[in-house]
């Protein structure tokens, strides 16, 4: 386990936006072959409703988070802003990375450092420690942008996969303060990477003409180059780490439980976020749970989008809160951090005026 | 734990309204399906029973997972 400890760094701002069009299980169940005594099931049990994604193929994940980074520098002055880290696994190209455009478009200047990261669920809090990282080593403010556009990669007939996804880009400004602490705690396990990939299009299996054919399976229909997820091992994956996590966070950091105000985790879905706040004896108002259910996993903004969903009125005097995510790589990770006076503005859809 | 409780909890993760007992198929549970096996792997993880998802194929009987918890049930 890695362990890292910070001080008077702070979360001054999280936007998120999401997907403009939004679409529901009833609308979607053809799809994938659902009647409709299994969608009541899917909705009752797993908490499937609806889920915001982009309306058109051109709109990418950058987008989303440019449209949050703008709403960002309405409130703070960009011109200390010296990196801008990007986490996606939907970048604009395969190469270079998307931050470097992101950052020109932004009007952020030739001096920033900028890059994009490969992570998903777990790719906020690796993304918050490289930004903690930088501001530790004298950087004045960075801006963070994670998310991702998995339309691109949820293939329509997939049942097991892409009811689940949303779409949404978050844009988090971090910066040097007085007085705010974190402490995080990181794992990797490369030993479970076929439970959630894209098999095709990279070095290993290069895109080829088999890749756009349809794969049928009992978890669903999909193609080599769209994501594949085994339900069951990421399930039995996260029950055992996810509050494995915590008790290790709460020993570094030495805190308790109780001195937590709110657990925002990445929002895998809902009957997870149950059991794990039912397995740690989290009391359900601490620990909100309905992102997946309204708006779809967002991936790596699924934790700034709950908190621009869910309690965007709750950070403006101190608390102390728990962020943890787990998924694709295997990766989880989890930080502690203090949080007052942060700019989270109600989440708001792709071109949605306000 | 006795057996007769754990065909309860049985029905009770699967959120199946049948009356279980030893002999019957699963395939004849309407409510056997992925949502009641990610259940059923997180109610044998709270028992201490170390599963996988591969443990769940090919099982045919409701005997077969009172033998999966082994020797937790009386």
């Amino acid at each position: 386990m890695a362990k890292l400890h910070f001080e008077n760094i702070k979360i001054s701002g999280i936007v998120t936006t999401t997907g403009d069009k939004k679409v529901t299980i009833e609308e979607e169940a053809s799809n994938y072959g659902y009647n409709e005594k299994m969608v009541k099931r899917l909705k009752k049990r797993m908490g499937f409703n609806s889920r915001y994604v982009v309306s058109d193929d051109n709109i990418c994940t950058s987008d989303l988070c440019i449209q949050s980074s703008e709403v960002i520098f309405e409130k703070f002055d960009k011109s200390d802003v010296e990196a801008l880290i990007f986490v996606t696994q939907t970048p604009d190209y395969k190469a270079p990375s998307t931050a470097i455009i992101m950052a020109d478009r932004l009007g952020l200047g030739n001096d920033v450092i900028a890059y994009d990261i490969n992570l998903g669920c777990s790719g906020f809090i690796n993304g918050l420690l490289n930004a903690y990282t930088l501001i530790n080593s004298g950087l004045k403010k960075v801006l963070l942008c994670v998310g991702d556009v998995a339309s691109k990669f949820a293939y329509y007939k997939d049942k097991n996969l892409t009811p689940l996804m949303g779409d949404a880009g978050s844009a988090i400004l971090i910066e040097k303060k007085e007085g705010f602490n974190a402490d995080f705690v990181l794992h990797s396990d490369g030993g479970g990477y076929k439970h959630l990939i894209v098999p095709d299009g990279g070095c290993r299996n290069p895109f080829n003409e088999e890749s756009l054919k349809e794969i049928e399976t009992e978890e669903g229909i999909r193609r080599g180059i769209d994501m594949y997820m085994n339900g069951g091992e990421i399930f039995n994956f996260t029950i055992k780490v996810v509050p494995k996590m915590f008790d290790e966070l709460f020993e570094y950091a030495k805190i308790s439980k109780d001195e937590i105000d709110y657990f925002v985790l990445h929002q895998a879905n809902k009957y997870i976020l149950q059991n794990i706040s039912k397995r740690l004896e989290i009391d359900e108002d601490k620990l909100p749970m309905d992102t997946m259910t309204i708006y779809g996993n967002q991936n790596s903004a699924s934790i700034p989008g709950t908190i621009n969903g869910f309690l965007e009125k709750e950070f403006q005097n101190r608390k102390k809160v728990v962020f943890a995510g787990f998924g694709i790589g295997l990766s989880w990770g989890a930080c502690v951090v203090d949080l007052e006076n942060v700019y989270t503005p109600k989440i708001r859809r792709y071109n949605e005026k306000r | 734990m006795k057996k007769d409780d754990f065909l309860e909890l049985l029905a009770e993760t699967m959120d199946t309204e049948e009356e279980l007992n030893e002999d019957m198929n699963l395939e004849d549970i309407e409510e056997y399906d992925s949502i009641a096996i990610l259940s059923l792997m997180s109610m044998y993880d709270e028992m201490g029973v170390k599963v996988t998802p591969n443990d769940f194929k090919n099982l045919e009987k409701v005997s077969d997972l009172i033998k999966l918890a082994g020797d937790k049930i009386e």
